[in-house]
């Protein structure tokens, strides 16, 4: 069931302007699933404003939808305000292939090992004499020519592939993969991830009517989640949970849509913002506000 | 505009998945082709010729068809536009309008003397003296809006216009040279003092620059204080204002630094100890003549 006061207590976080008729509304309206007897008050869609750090010089802010998992009917509750400094940059995809490579190798380690020659058996010894045997001549068992003999500029040990992206880099990743999630209608923002039912296929049915592609990458405040949609989840393939410090580039670009909650977009757009301005070095550097 | 352009694109064509990216192009076989290594290139190539001996004829020459014709470095004529431009200096332009935009914000302070550590710390140069960069440059943008009196300390000031708008505000400029190890200590003076190295001694400007140094009328360092007080009254007078009161100045305003000094209040000399916060200065006799000569 939909909590209504806590929606007005996430909004408050980002500080509104103009929220008088979900205010004058809360006492009369109670949500239940599938309900068409009961219809949301508000005829309208809202806009709700958000105060945006950092305004940009060129670009206006962005609008997007604000949807609710609470209810299969797809009403949207308002619109939501995007900084474009995040969700407007260019698409730079060579950006966005340097961050997926550096996910991926940063925790390789190849542990081939091909011992040299000085850890080989003994090499004294001709296998047979230099004459006479009719054979070509040899001088140990264990030349590079032979099976089983040592390799000269073999692999050495484990190898290390590990080396940090720079961090303006993993920024700009970051701020291009959302870009791009955006502007090809892959994004979608709620207001909490509350389910009234535990049931797997509710969220499945869901997904499937607004045609959230077959991965969904749900985005949160912090790792606690309800336990409805974890539930949900775990019993579907594709439907993955997540909190905002495990945000990366590579589980953006691999779940085909992606569902942020309004709490999850402050937080992300604060961190994002902090980090593109700034100009210390790392040592110099504050703490980040508000770690998770 | 091009990122417009590029989401444009975006909208129309096919989702961007981990399959979709393009592979950058110094991966692609065609140009690893095109640029071979160059421990590749000396393991394929020939250990004996004029190529690995270094023995090649110079360009424009067959060896074989010669018959007096002259290399082609002899036949080009020389057409030197850009000489001399390994050893010329640069400076980095600040408008009077960046300089007046700055104490507005509150960034730099005009009640204390206006430093080239004190720009540099605003991160909004970035001066490097491996480059022949020797500092700033007063640009005379913004002269009808500049009106604070500061006490400004550049390298090198270009127009009249400048110097008379500070100082018709009340303010005074010096020209000042800094050679590149002194420039490098005074761009971050932090990393600087953490790296543990006494403060240089600062040194004189080289020939083709004492003219300009010495000039008043560039309020140079190294000039006359009467001729400067001279030229400021005939400034005033060409450009039509009144020199305020030299009394009313505060004392900060008359602080000027030693031509070998760099820092406001620290000599040539002295090593400060930032962790400990201390300062050691040098006792024996010949340092101290060293750094104060």
């Amino acid at each position: 069931m939909l909590r209504s006061l806590s929606l007005v207590k996430i909004l408050r976080n980002c500080s509104l302007q103009s929220i008088r008729y979900f205010e004058s509304s809360t006492q009369s309206s109670s949500f239940s699933p599938e309900s068409s007897a009961n219809p949301i008050p508000q005829q309208l869609p809202l806009i709700v404003s958000r105060q945006l750090e950092y305004p940009h010089t060129r670009y206006p802010p962005l609008q997007a939808w604000l949807e609710t998992l609470g209810q299969k009917r797809d009403d949207k509750l308002g619109i939501v305000d995007l900084h474009p400094s995040i969700w407007q940059t260019s698409p730079r995809l060579d950006i966005l292939y340097e961050n997926i490579e550096w996910q991926k190798t940063y925790k390789k380690i190849d542990w081939a090992y091909t011992p040299p020659h000085h850890e080989y058996p003994s090499m004294r010894g001709k296998p047979w004499p230099q004459k006479g045997t009719g054979r070509a001549r040899h001088k140990s068992k264990f030349d590079p020519q032979w099976k089983g003999g040592y390799k000269v500029h073999g692999p050495k040990g484990p190898t290390s592939f590990f080396y940090v992206l720079p961090k303006e880099k993993r920024v700009e990743g970051l701020c291009t993969a959302l870009t791009v999630k955006l502007h090809q209608n892959d994004v979608h923002f709620v207001d909490s991830l509350d389910l009234p039912t535990h049931q797997p296929t509710y969220l499945q049915e869901l997904a499937e009517d607004r045609f959230w592609g077959p991965s969904v990458l749900f985005v949160d405040d912090t790792d606690i989640m309800p336990h409805n949609i974890m539930f949900a989840s775990a019993k579907t393939e594709g439907f993955t949970l997540m909190p905002v410090y495990g945000l990366n580039v590579y589980s953006i670009l691999k779940h085909t849509t992606l569902v942020l909650t309004i709490r999850a977009l402050n937080k992300i757009e604060k961190k994002l913002l902090h980090a593109l301005h700034s100009c210390d070095n790392p040592k110099d550097q504050p703490a980040p506000p508000d770690e998770p | 505009m091009p990122i417009e352009r590029g989401l444009q694109y975006l909208r129309q064509m096919q989702r961007v998945t981990l399959k979709n990216l393009p592979m950058p192009l110094e991966k692609t076989l065609k140009w690893q082709k095109a640029h071979p290594d160059e421990t590749k290139i000396k393991a394929i190539m020939s250990r004996k010729g004029p190529i690995s001996r270094n023995a090649l004829p110079p360009y424009g020459i067959d060896p074989i068809q010669a018959e007096g014709r002259l290399p082609w470095i002899l036949t080009v004529p020389k057409e030197p536009y850009y000489e001399g431009i390994e050893e010329a200096r640069q400076y980095l332009p600040i408008s009077l309008r960046t300089l007046q935009r700055l104490i507005d914000l509150r960034r730099i302070n005009p009640e204390k003397p206006i430093d080239l550590p004190v720009l540099c710390n605003t991160k909004l140069f970035s001066i490097q003296p491996d480059q022949r960069q020797f500092g700033l440059q007063l640009i005379d943008e913004g002269a009808d809006l500049f009106s604070t009196p500061i006490n400004l300390e550049i390298q090198w000031v270009a127009s009249e216009l400048a110097i008379a708008a500070i100082e018709r505000c009340g303010g005074v400029l010096t020209t000042r040279y800094f050679d590149p190890i002194s420039l490098s200590a005074l761009i971050d003076a932090k990393k600087f003092f953490e790296r543990g190295e006494p403060i240089p001694r600062c040194d004189t400007p080289p020939i083709n620059a004492v003219e300009y140094y010495t000039d008043p009328k560039q309020r140079g360092y190294l000039a006359n204080p009467d001729s400067i007080r001279e030229e400021r009254q005939r400034l005033a007078q060409k450009y039509g204002y009144k020199l305020p009161d030299p009394s009313k100045f505060s004392s900060l305003f008359r602080l000027k630094k030693d031509p070998r000094q760099i820092f406001y209040g620290l000599e040539p000399g002295w090593l400060v100890n930032l962790k400990d916060q201390t300062i050691l200065k040098p006792t024996d006799s010949k340092f101290q003549t060293f750094y104060h000569s």
